[in-house]
This record gives structure tokens, C-alpha cells and sequence, in this order.
């Protein structure tokens, strides 16, 4: 059965001898359908990320002639307490955002997956903010935030919670935090929403049995939901981790990077050397962000145990 | 039958392709800004294609500095012909002529009418002039009449120490009805503007960032006025603390035009708006040169855009005339009336009409004739991005004036050390 189903398929697993397949008619077919999205992946995800690869290998500065210095960039890389101080940042952010933005995301899933009234008219409400553009839903939270007519020291003030108007993006702490606030606002309804999607997944007759069988919420939650969901929260898991580690316009927007070059991200502390026309240094970062990525994407492949539905 | 049409629409699409290639004959003109202002330009180029019968194309770019700056960076390294001409900040003027990226105006354009100290520091690489000045800017104080004579304060302050002991004495008088009230607001936030008014704190002192190919950032001058602009935040209080988490032109500007400020640092664009229907602050305002610290002398930051043509433009000649059309007497004058752009040209500045409608101009002739630029180096862009965060953290209280800038001259010195090629 298994080898009858390889020896369809154009592809080649790792290890199998590879072997030129004739195609016949209808897998000439199939192959025409696929063309378009492999040209797609090739001109507009390859073909990029191979450049700047290649390109992170230069010198590549707009006024300087063009120079190749191997591994040089990165030697620079660890040196620059600029990219160690956006690393700080980037990884601190994964780790508080993330986690909170799924366990808000899987609260508000749990609530929605109930029978309520209007649940389809809540479910489109709730993913209103992820439907906002980062950049807007950032302009929006400068407004919340703002020193003199913000809506969070407006509403200090009437609460009498504090004298003076705090400002919110003043210190290292307080900036961090307004970002987080902010990022998750805007991306818990997508953590939502999959989780949503993994809760319906699963059959009422489990809940049913437990029931019969006494089990409190508790354990109905942690010994059903929690398992059946798993894979669904790595998939969430993996998506918002990627976003989070590459955030950039709710930065760019609300604090630029300030005070005191506190809140660079990664992806901003590369997009300052590109804008400034210094092409190879830029590039290194977007390699190691690219790097991060993928191992973090390895590692929830690894503990969601994807291969063995593969295989 | 359907067949056939299918052919020929995809013939007929193909051939239009194909002739949006290479041959052209538009100068394309790559302009940014505000709806309006690309409104304007719109009218402007109408009016040159009717005068010399060259298609001009406006290639639109965002209204946001860095941006516009990206843009022509991704082009111009990848040696596109399009845009052929294109404004320039005069920040870029160092990256721009020391990538090669300029065609030269020739020795034909008379560069009398111009600002010679402007032309000088800016426009003229190694005796060519590459660029020609069409917008000036820089730095000037505003303060509120009213509120001098309300209080009895002689005209406006020649010192950094004046301005502190007046904006001290009006704000706590005004704080009584009004606890928003603040003496001075300036741009502070973690962006250009910053290095813009740090440059002029410290140019009154004395202090820059540059001497030729030298950085001599961690100087005496520099670290005293980096405290002073410390202190006016952090020790005096006459600053508000969103000084340096959100204050940059248009949050000064409004600041200020809400009536909660004595004295604001912002650019000439502030003039018109202060003054506008709409605004709190209307014919209560004056505009003077920014003090300077005990001894020194008043420095403003010149800004604004100047217009250049790409190297790699295949409209040479034509393009040349695109230039000389925009900074002539005439099209000068429509900026200004239209758009309340400072001219790049000299002689406006004496033209009774404009003086009329913008009486400021006769001060804005002494600024620009004093305005010091930014460093023109091809490396400046990189310099600001070490140097913001630090003097940001100074103003939060992160780091001590002389902390900042030691770390900020051994991060500078680490990329020459990469840029150095051997």
C-alpha cells in the first residue's frame, strides 16, 4: 500500500533511491496545478530569503564598494551591545506576550465554544481587533497612552488614582509593558480563534461520558480538552511565537524604539541599518531572526509530534 | 470565436506591457508629502508641461521622512533610471553625493539668487554643485506675547538662563489655574528631531558632533548642554515628562497651540498653524532666534529639501529643466503662497508681496544665513541611529550625560571600523 502510494507521487522521501517517475497524463496534470504555487514560492519566499542570505555575506553599503567578508557580519553581530540589547528585547517579548495572549485567546475560546445567545455575532466581534492593522490599532494605543490628553490618564484622574498624569511610556518597564498590552489586544482574538476552531473539533460525547462519570470541570478541562487540543495550541503556539518574534509596527509606531533605545526590536534594529543603505549588515539580522525562527519552529514540531501523523 | 477574443486581449495586454518599457520620454519626478502639497505639485507640473511641452510623471511617495528616503535608496542602489529627479531632505545630501547617486547641474545655473552659505555646506561636492535648495528650514523659538506683557518680561530671551528663569516664573504663576501648563516644549522622542534640537543646545555651547572625518562626540560642551536639556526636564520641570517619550513636531505644535506652553522650539511650518482659525494661541505669538548658552551664540538646525537628478537618469537635459523650473523666481513664490514653503532662493526674502502674507520671512533670512546642518557624511543616517537612543536614555534618566556619549562615540567608532576597507 505504501509503495504503491510513493511510486504515485512525484516527490522523493529522504533516504529512497531517487528515481526519474514517467508522469502520466493525469499527474502531468496535477504538476500544472501545482506550478503556480511553487513559481510562488520560489520568486517570492526562495529567492528572497536565499539573497539576503548570500547578501549578509558582504559588505554591502550603498557609498562603499561591494565586498565579500564571509562570516564577518556576524562577528560584528555579537560584538554590537545594540543587537544584544534588541535581542534582550525581542526574547523577553516572546516570552511574556506569547503565553499571555494564549491563555487569554483559550479563556475566550472557552466561553465562545458555550451555547450563549448570538454566539455568531460575538465570535465576529471578538475578532475585530486582529482585523485592525498593526499600524492603526498602534496609532489608536498612542491615543490611550498619551501623556496629556491620553484615555488611560483621563481615567486615572477621574478614578483619582493618581494626582499627576503618568507617563506611561516612560520608563524601561512601563514601555515593555504598553507594548505587550498593546500586541495582545490586537492578536489574542487570533489565538482565539484557531483554538476556537480545535475546541469545536472535539466530540460532545467525551464531555458526556465525563459527566456521567462525575469529573469536575477541572479535570474534564485537563484531561480532555487540553489533550484533544494540544496540537491546535502548537500550531497557535508556533504562529503567534513567529509574530512575536518579528514585531515591528506596533514598536515602530508607539515608542520607536525608546526610551533610551530600550524597546528596538530585532526587526527594527535591522530595518534602521536597511533604510540607511547598509544592505549586508541588515541582512545578517534578518538571518538570525530567520535562524530563531526556525529552530523555535523545529523545537514545536519536535513536542507536538507532528511526524508521526506524517508518517 | 470566444477563443479568439481570448488571444487577442491577451495580445493586446501583452503589447501594452511591453511598451511601458524601456522607452520614455516623461521626466519622472518623485515628490512626497501631504495630499495637498502632492496636489500642488500636480498643478506646478501641469503648468511646466504646458510651458516647455516635457511630459513630467509625479511619482508619489509617503508624507514620513525616513521613508521617502528608503524608497529612492532601494532604487537608486539598484541604478534605476525612474525617478529621474527627486527632492532630497538635506540630511541625505552626504549618502547621496558619496554613493555617486547625482548628476552634477552644471556650471550654467547661476547660483547667485541662492543662499551661498547654504550652497556651500550643502549642495557643492568637491566644487560641483549637485543639488540646488528649494525648501529651507530650521529651528526657531516661539513664545506668547500675550503672556510676556501679562507678567512684564523684557522681549525674548538671548540665553538658554533667561528662557529657564522665565518659562520658571510663568509657570508657576499659570500653573495655579492651569496644571497642564509647561515653559518649554521641544522634540525630545527617539527620532531625527531629536539629534535636530540636540544639535542646537549644543552648537550654542559650541559643541557638534563632528570635525571633518573626526567624531568628537564626548566633549565638555556637548555633555553640558546634554545635562542642561536633562535638567529642563528632570530638575527644572518646566518640560513636560512626555518630553521624551512622545514629543516630536506635530505633538509640540499642538502643545503649545492649545495654549499650555511659554516658549516652544519647533520649525517655521508652526508659524502658519499657530495663527490659523483654528488655533488657541492666534496673534498672541513671536518668533525669535533660539537662545544660546552663557557666551555662545544662537544655532538653528537647517533643514528642508533640496532637489537633485539621478545619475542614472536617461532624461538628462530635460530633467535639468524640471529643476530650473522649480527653483525659479516664479515657481519659488507659488510654494510659498500655496504651501508656506520657505524658498530655497535668497531674493524672495526681500519681495514685498510674500512679505506681506509672511512677515516672518525677515526674521527666517538671519536664521537660514546662521543655520548649521547636520554633519554631511555619507555615514550620517548610521551616526543618528547609534546617537538617538543614547541622548533618549539621557532624558529618561537611564544613562549620565558622559555615559551616553562615550558609548555612543565607541559604537560610532566600531562602524568605521567596519566600513574601513582595506
Amino acid at each position: 500500500m505504501k509503495t504503491e502510494r510513493l511510486k504515485k507521487s512525484s516527490f522523493h522521501l529522504p533516504g529512497r533511491p531517487a528515481r526519474v517517475p514517467a508522469l502520466d497524463r493525469e499527474q502531468w496534470i496535477a504538476l500544472g496545478f501545482m506550478v503556480p504555487l511553487l513559481l510562488f514560492v520560489v520568486l517570492f519566499i526562495l529567492v528572497p530569503v536565499l539573497g539576503t542570505l548570500v547578501d549578509s555575506f558582504f559588505l554591502d553599503v550603498t557609498y562603499l564598494p561591494k565586498r565579500f567578508l564571509g562570516l564577518e557580519n556576524y562577528g560584528w553581530l555579537l560584538r554590537d551591545p545594540g543587537f544584544w540589547q534588541s535581542v534582550r528585547f525581542t526574547c523577553l517579548f516572546v516570552v511574556v506576550s506569547v503565553p499571555l495572549e494564549i491563555a487569554l485567546g483559550l479563556m475566550i475560546a472557552l466561553v465562545l465554544n458555550e451555547q450563549l445567545p448570538m454566539r455568531g455575532l460575538l465570535r465576529a466581534c471578538v475578532l475585530i481587533p486582529w482585523a485592525i492593522p498593526a499600524a492603526v490599532s498602534g496609532r489608536v494605543f498612542e491615543l490611550i497612552y498619551n501623556y496629556s490628553f491620553g484615555a488611560a490618564n483621563y481615567l486615572f484622574r477621574v478614578l483619582h488614582l493618581t494626582e499627576r498624569p503618568v507617563n506611561w511610556l516612560g520608563s524601561e518597564a512601563g514601555a515593555f509593558l504598553a507594548l505587550v498590552v498593546a500586541d495582545s489586544w490586537k492578536t489574542t482574538p487570533f489565538a482565539a480563534i484557531i483554538l476556537l476552531a480545535g475546541l469545536s473539533s472535539i466530540p460532545d460525547d467525551l464531555y458526556r461520558q465525563a459527566k456521567v462519570d462525575r469529573a469536575t470541570f477541572i479535570q474534564r478541562f485537563s484531561r480532555i480538552t487540553l489533550p484533544l487540543l494540544k496540537p491546535v495550541l502548537i500550531v497557535t503556539l508556533l504562529f503567534r511565537t513567529i509574530d512575536a518574534l518579528r514585531v515591528f509596527d506596533v514598536i515602530y509606531v508607539l515608542t520607536g524604539g525608546g526610551p533610551g533605545g530600550t524597546t528596538t526590536s530585532l526587526s527594527l534594529f535591522g530595518y534602521h541599518y536597511f533604510s540607511a543603505g547598509d544592505f549586508g549588515y541588515g541582512s545578517a539580522v534578518s538571518v538570525i531572526l530567520f535562524l530563531l525562527a526556525f529552530a523555535l519552529s523545529i523545537i514545536y514540531v519536535k513536542l507536538g509530534h507532528f511526524e508521526r501523523e506524517v508518517s | 470565436m470566444p477563443k479568439r477574443i481570448a488571444w487577442l486581449v491577451l495580445l493586446a495586454v501583452l503589447s501594452a506591457v511591453c511598451c511601458c518599457g524601456p522607452e520614455k520620454d516623461a521626466v519622472v519626478f518623485s515628490v512626497g508629502g501631504a495630499p495637498a502639497e502632492l496636489a500642488f505639485w500636480e498643478e506646478l507640473i501641469r503648468d511646466f508641461e504646458k510651458q516647455s511641452g516635457i511630459p513630467v510623471e509625479l511619482l508619489r511617495q509617503p508624507t514620513d521622512t525616513d521613508q521617502r528616503r528608503q524608497g529612492l535608496v532601494v532604487a537608486l542602489s539598484a541604478s534605476k533610471s525612474n525617478p529621474d529627479v527627486f527632492l532630497l531632505d538635506v540630511a541625505w545630501l552626504g549618502l547621496f553625493t558619496a554613493s555617486e547617486w547625482l548628476e552634477p547641474l552644471g556650471s550654467d545655473i547661476d547660483q547667485s539668487p541662492f543662499f551661498a552659505r547654504v550652497l556651500q555646506l550643502v549642495d557643492i561636492h568637491q566644487g560641483k554643485l549637485m543639488a540646488l535648495p528649494v525648501y529651507l528650514d530650521g529651528g526657531l523659538l516661539y513664545y506668547r506675547k500675550d503672556l510676556f506683557e501679562q507678567f512684564d518680561l523684557p522681549g525674548p530671551p538671548r540665553t538658554w538662563e533667561q528662557l529657564l528663569s522665565y518659562a520658571r516664573t510663568v509657570q508657576s504663576k499659570m500653573r495655579k489655574t492651569n496644571p497642564d501648563f509647561y515653559g518649554f516644549v521641544w522634540q525630545g522622542a527617539q527620532y531625527e528631531g531629536l539629534i535636530c534640537n540636540f544639535l542646537e543646545f549644543a552648537g550654542s555651547n559650541g559643541g557638534f558632533i563632528n570635525q571633518g572625518d573626526r567624531i568628537c562626540l564626548n566633549t565638555l560642551k556637548n555633555r553640558r548642554a546634554l545635562a542642561f536639556m536633562h535638567d529642563l526636564i528632570r530638575t527644572h520641570g518646566i518640560s513636560p515628562p512626555s518630553t521624551y517619550t512622545e514629543m516630536k513636531e506635530e505633538e509640540t505644535r499642538t502643545y503649545f497651540q492649545s495654549g499650555n506652553a511659554l516658549f516652544e522650539r519647533n520649525w517655521p511650518y508652526a508659524w502658519a498653524l499657530h495663527q490659523g482659525p483654528e488655533s488657541g494661541v492666534r496673534g498672541k505669538i513671536g518668533v525669535a532666534p533660539l537662545p544660546a548658552l552663557k557666551d555662545g551664540e544662537s544655532v538653528s538646525t537647517l533643514g528642508g529639501w533640496h532637489i537633485g537628478i539621478s545619475k542614472f537618469s536617461d532624461v538628462k537635459p530635460r530633467a535639468l529643466k524640471l529643476v530650473e523650473f522649480i527653483t525659479s523666481y516664479e515657481t519659488q513664490k507659488k510654494l510659498l503662497l500655496h504651501l508656506g514653503w520657505n524658498p530655497g532662493r535668497k531674493d524672495l526674502y526681500s519681495d514685498p508681496e510674500v512679505l506681506e502674507v509672511a512677515p516672518h520671512l525677515r526674521q527666517l533670512r538671519a536664521v537660514f544665513q546662521n543655520a548649521r546642518p547636520r554633519p554631511i557624511l555619507p555615514y550620517y543616517t548610521q551616526i543618528s541611529e547609534i546617537v538617538q537612543p543614547r541622548i533618549n536614555g539621557v532624558l529618561a534618566g537611564k544613562y549620565a550625560p558622559e555615559e551616553a556619549l562615550a558609548a555612543a562615540e565607541q559604537e560610532i567608532a566600531t562602524l568605521l571600523e567596519r566600513y574601513d576597507t582595506k
